[in-house]
């Protein structure tokens, strides 16, 4: 399995990468891009199996970054890794498409149940 | 208890939120080994300062400020290692810690308001004449100092005090 990261932070995408592994999801390929736009240059040119994004971004954010992916009909799991976890921000990820919405600080016990969950229902 | 015909959106924030958003975020990202101690620091810290902004229904600023060895602690057990962190990396640790804590603010209040993307530099960020400060939190950190602040719009924080002293 491939696993896209796309954050503005490398901070984040090195924690990102370390909760994936005590998620015991440690074993898959994973794919960094910088912001949205580069998302969605390596969603075409990797095919990655799940995204995972953050939200606030330069140059392309995450919903819009989302809305592009969705646009170019790819149907893959994506999921954002974001600071805000209002309600509202909630409802425009799932109305963009977005299977899930984790917010930050975050365990490797919610990455597990998110992405499996994602991964679950294409199965 | 005090009534209102609209609804305005509650700008009022409260330390004890602060505190308990910032030590899941502490805790996450930096272990629960060593919590965060509430101090008495200097006016002026020194060191990096790192800040947010949140416009639209309601205005803010939330901004951490560290020294510059805590800056580099924080940023190399953020990373997970254990040598020196290069000054990018101390840049974008910081303005993801103060993206996590601001975002988390955010979240705390109702109304359509966006985030920006941090703000990271080395020494004192004056905050907009337009806002007040409402909330400060005086930590420390294995014995290093941080500072968090949240500035609001002036007239909101007005409005608040009004409000909830009905």
């Amino acid at each position: 399995m491939k696993i896209l990261i796309v954050d503005d932070s490398r901070v984040m995408r090195q924690i990102v990468i370390r909760t994936l592994r005590q998620a015991g999801l440690g074993d898959h390929a994973v794919v960094e891009g910088g912001d949205g736009r580069e998302g969605l240059g390596l969603v075409q040119a990797e095919n990655p199996d799940i995204v995972l994004s953050d939200w606030n971004m330069p140059e392309m954010s995450g919903i819009d970054f989302l809305q592009a992916v969705r646009a170019s009909g790819s149907t893959v799991p994506f999921g954002f890794v974001t600071s805000e976890g209002s309600p509202e921000m909630r409802s425009r990820a799932e109305a963009a498409g977005a299977q899930f919405l984790i917010a930050k600080p975050f365990t490797p016990e919610v990455f597990a149940d998110a992405i499996g969950g994602a991964l679950g229902a294409l199965h | 208890m005090t009534t209102t015909t609209d609804t305005p959106v509650d700008t009022v924030v409260r330390v004890e939120d602060v505190r308990a958003l910032l030590d899941g975020v502490w805790e996450s990202f930096l272990g629960a080994e060593e919590p965060l101690l509430t101090a008495a620091l200097p006016a002026h810290l020194g060191g990096w300062t790192a800040a947010v902004s949140v416009t639209g229904t309601w205005r803010a600023q939330i901004t951490i400020e560290v020294v510059d060895p805590l800056a580099r602690l924080v940023t190399a057990h953020m990373l997970g290692r254990d040598e020196e962190p290069a000054v990018e990396d101390v840049r974008d640790a910081l303005g993801e810690l103060v993206n996590m804590v601001g975002g988390n603010i955010k979240s705390l209040h109702h109304g359509t308001a966006m985030l920006s993307l941090p703000w990271v530099g080395y020494g004192e960020d004056a905050p907009p004449p337009l806002l007040r400060e409402t909330c400060r939190l005086d930590l420390t950190w294995r014995g290093l100092p941080l500072r968090v602040l949240v500035h609001v719009s002036a007239s909101a924080a007005a409005a608040d005090e009004r409000r909830h002293s009905g």
